[in-house]
């Protein structure tokens, strides 16, 4: 439940990173995340790799970069740009 | 076709901080303290709460949130010891309170009228820890008849929270709890961490409790966060 609310929010900030970019296929979607930010990173890329199979992600793949520390945060992601 | 990378760098749960930012200025408006308070179920937050509102408000008005997954029972317990709206958020199953939920609560909550705001969260020690709800500070309640090493296995919620308040005194002769062990732990993952040693049952201890209500909502003790 917990990563479920944390896997909707990177939704909403992948939606806003891409804007007005609109349509564009979202490839990756990486994370960085801490051992001390209390998140399963199990459960967590569980929950994203449901939530990113829907518009407007088109079954975005969510790349998990493990650190120390408490960070959980949206890195950057990958967009592959319609013509 | 063409690949690109958009830099993001932001914070998951960024938009529950903002939340709580814009929750942490209403409640500087009108100088009201908050105060949220997690632990696992059956710590007694509620029974504290209860023995909080029956000694207080006379002195103090006071506003309670309490968060459950179902059931509105802990609210209807403290609306009996107080005149004001207990303000119930029932989750639906949701681990935590976030501030969205706190944010529309205060909404029925004269906050002119209010010198302290107690929010109950949903009994449980992994979730709530990592959620600002735009309070001052955390506090963990810690009953005795748990394990002494609850910190060392829930560490974000005592390294995030600024008092632990040991409940269930009381029962201490009848419950092997190492009392010097279970601050040993709980200082080892929080050096700053201030407690209180309570039973809401006998009385034990509340009056430090109450003590340090009094002093924050006068003014006379600056907040921890």
């Amino acid at each position: 439940m917990h990563e479920m609310s944390l896997a909707l929010d990177v939704c909403g900030i992948t939606e806003r990173a891409i804007g007005t970019r609109s349509p564009s296929l979202v490839r990756e979607v990486v994370l960085d995340i801490g051992d001390n930010a209390g998140v399963d990173p199990d459960n967590f890329e569980f929950c994203l790799t449901a939530l990113l199979q829907s518009p407007p992600f088109g079954a975005a793949k969510p790349v998990l970069r493990r650190h120390a520390g408490s960070v959980l945060r949206v890195a950057h992601i990958e967009v592959e740009e319609c013509p | 076709m063409p690949i690109s990378i958009i830099d993001v760098r932001e914070r998951v749960m960024s938009k529950n901080d903002k939340i709580a930012d814009t929750i942490r200025l209403r409640l500087g408006r009108t100088k009201t303290p908050a105060f949220n308070l997690i632990s696992s179920p059956g710590a007694g937050k509620t029974l504290l709460l209860e023995r909080t509102l029956e000694a207080l408000n006379t002195e103090m008005e006071i506003a309670v949130v309490t968060g459950d997954c179902q059931t509105q029972n802990d609210a209807d317990r403290l609306a009996r010891h107080t005149g004001r709206l207990v303000q119930a958020v029932i989750t639906n199953g949701g681990c935590h309170l976030d501030a969205s939920q706190i944010d529309k609560a205060l909404d029925a909550i004269d906050l002119e009228y209010t010198d302290l705001l107690l929010i109950e969260n949903v009994g449980n020690l992994v979730c709530p820890a990592g959620w600002d709800l735009g309070e001052d500070s955390k506090i963990v309640l810690f009953s005795v008849t748990e394990g002494e090493d609850k910190p060392l296995k829930y560490p974000n919620a005592f390294r995030n929270a600024s008092y632990v308040i040991f409940t269930k005194l009381d029962l201490l002769p009848h419950v092997d709890f190492d009392m010097n062990l279970a601050l040993n732990n709980a200082r080892a993952v929080n050096r700053q961490l201030r407690f209180f040693f309570t039973s809401a049952k006998s009385g034990q201890g509340m009056r430090d409790w109450f003590e340090f209500l009094n002093l924050r909502v006068n003014g006379a003790l600056v907040p921890a966060t």
